[in-house]
């Protein structure tokens, strides 16, 4: 069978209808990158052509084939400080902004789902103890969510790869893991400081309880989700939170492709998205 | 060199919006509906001039227009609203949202420019 | 002060477990002055029987941005005869969003909204036979290509074929080549057909 060459009208066919789908920018310099998946998944759905294969793609109903590439597309590894950007946005901008508007000592709750195995949650509770000053004045809830519960019993057991914790500073490396055999265990005081709980985003009956959130993360996950679904999960998330609580997606997602309840922010570090303070 | 937004949802009608500015000597970025603008604005730093469509999913020219005008940490660039409604109480619509200038599609590359200069401000209207 | 920890029962809020949710009290819920009652029972009438009349009939007077989103997406769930009419009827509303909406609820139901095109595309208004166009971008359907070749061939309303150009750059194939070229001659003076038709030409014929 002849090589399968995607030309350069089927490249910019795709990536307009890709960047209408999902915000992601393929640029040129990205063609080589871009056509090895399609034809990748040209030859792994047996569509014979490219033009077949962008057919299926635009039309299935499943969605599946565009999870698929997206997952493709993208870099899906979960990791300690991943994205640490927005943590940093957390401490130096979301959170004094919530705690100045703050009438009582209710506790500061945040949400992160997916909570996959544990890092981003953990994450979040270091960056708190090390490098927000109101630890010290407020309390702050961390809930995690995941609709896996295998994954979620990984989370709470806390063993991580070398790989996974790589990207942490060598000093909290040390003080808030022990090395056990290849792996690193979280210490018991993070372990605590994290509540896991099972939730279907999409199921109505599993999130109607979640309230009263100051900050959603939910990254990297909305991406791979159908166009309904993923606006029904930020309608969740919107009931979810206080008037004026933020909540942070991905670094390759947006709202744009999602819903226009919120209202974009700019911090330093970040634009993040707000529930509207009028909101009722 | 001045950098325009063009916000429209049709792939085609920014690739020609594009050929013609870049041609022009513009700096052109793209965003497909109201919601991506702001973004690509807060995160890119304020344009100096905004070509608006009015309908676009999720958020359409009006509402980016009033939630321009309405921040304060951006620059007020001049926008030109582009339609296809033609009827007068459109283009009422769109100067009360913030637009400066009202344009029906399909618009012709010197009209498209002659405008644009004009709310740059490189051109005597 | 410092990281704490509840319970997983006590993490989640009891309170909304009191609000009734049977079919008749949220149709009445969803007239509440409270949005947030709203929201929850626009959620909540997704599995009830008959709930598209009411929905439709609400999201012609919802003022709130974040209940209609939720009304409009129960109903894309739903995706019933009577969704479906509710949608296009909105299709005609004076509200900029709220057509912009319906659009986009509409591309998500493309076998409900399938027997209609053909109506859609026939519409005395241009506006609406622009919107029809729109549709089609996710609609899985034998006619689809037929029908945007139509357009160009034969609706007076440039601006209604310059949106089936935009789409043809996308699913055209060589059946649509002569129509896109005779495009150019039914709009000589319009430089963005001849752009868009260049377009779509070189996309179809670059195999």
């Amino acid at each position: 069978m002849a090589e399968l060459i995607i030309s350069k009208e089927d490249f910019l066919k795709f990536r307009e209808f890709f960047y209408r789908k999902t915000g992601i920018q393929f640029d040129d310099s990205k063609r080589y990158f871009v056509d090895r998946r399609l034809i990748e998944r040209v030859e792994a759905t047996d569509s014979g052509s490219f033009r077949n294969y962008f057919m299926m793609l635009r039309f299935e109903a499943s969605g599946d084939e565009i999870q698929t590439l997206t997952n493709l597309m993208t870099v899906n590894e979960t990791y300690f400080f991943r994205e640490e950007y927005q943590f940093q946005c957390l401490v130096n901008s979301i959170l004094p902004e919530l705690v100045k508007r703050k009438t009582d000592k209710s506790p500061i709750r945040i949400w992160s789902m997916p909570s996959s195995s544990g890092e981003e949650p953990y994450s979040i509770a270091m960056y708190l103890l090390e490098y927000w000053a109101g630890i010290n004045q407020w309390d702050v809830e961390i809930i995690s969510s995941d609709i896996d519960t295998k994954i979620l019993n990984q989370a709470r057991r806390g063993s991580y790869s070398q790989r996974s914790v790589g990207n942490l500073p060598k000093s909290l490396l040390t003080k808030y893991f022990t090395p056990s055999g290849a792996e690193y265990q979280i210490c018991e005081d993070l372990r605590q400081a994290v509540e896991f709980t099972r939730v279907n985003l999409m199921n109505a009956a599993d999130v109607r309880g979640y309230r009263g959130f100051d900050v959603i993360f939910c990254r990297n996950l909305l991406i791979y989700f159908d166009d309904l679904s993923r606006r029904q999960a930020a309608d969740t998330f919107y009931d979810a939170l206080h008037p004026g609580g933020f909540l942070c997606l991905g670094h390759s997602e947006s709202m744009s492709r999602i819903s226009s309840l919120y209202k974009a922010r700019k911090f330093p570090d970040s634009v993040v998205y707000q529930k509207p303070m009028e909101a009722r | 060199m001045k950098r325009i937004l063009i916000v429209d949802d049709a792939a085609t009608v920014r690739m020609y919006y594009r050929f013609i500015l870049e041609e022009a000597g513009y700096q052109v970025m793209e965003a497909v509906n109201g919601i991506e603008a702001m973004e690509k604005s807060l995160q890119e730093g304020s344009f100096d001039l905004y070509i608006v469509d009015v309908n676009m999913p999720k958020q359409d020219g009006y509402g980016f227009l009033r939630d321009l005008r309405g921040r304060e940490e951006l620059l007020q660039a001049p926008a030109l609203m582009v339609s296809t409604e033609s009827a007068a109480h459109d283009r009422t619509r769109a100067y009360a949202a913030g637009a400066n200038l009202y344009l029906v599609k399909p618009v012709k590359p010197e009209e498209l420019l002659l405008n644009c200069r004009l709310l740059l401000g490189e051109v005597r209207p | 002060m410092a990281l704490v920890k509840k319970s997983a029962s006590e993490v989640v809020d009891q309170e909304e477990r009191k609000r009734k949710r049977d079919c008749g009290s949220l149709a009445h819920q969803l007239c509440d002055r409270d949005p947030s009652t709203r929201r929850w029972a626009a959620r909540d009438l997704a599995d009830c029987p008959d709930a598209s009349v009411v929905l439709v009939k609400q999201l012609r007077r919802e003022m709130d941005a974040s209940v209609r989103e939720i009304i409009l997406t129960t109903l894309t769930r739903r995706g019933d005869e009577e969704a479906v009419a509710g949608l296009v009827e909105c299709l005609r509303s004076e509200d900029a969003s709220l057509r912009n909406e319906a659009i986009e609820a509409m591309k998500l139901l493309p076998v409900e909204v399938a027997p209609i095109m053909g109506e859609l595309l026939s519409d005395p208004d241009p506006d609406v036979r622009i919107f029809a166009v729109n549709v089609l971008e996710s609609l899985r359907h034998g006619k689809v290509e037929e029908w945007l070749k139509e357009v160009i061939e034969s609706d007076p309303h440039v601006n209604v074929c310059a949106t089936a150009v935009d789409l043809l750059g996308e699913v055209g194939t060589p059946f649509s080549r002569e129509a896109l070229e005779n495009l150019k001659a039914r709009f000589p003076d319009q430089p963005y057909i001849s752009f868009a038709a260049d377009i779509a030409l070189k996309r179809i014929l670059a195999n």
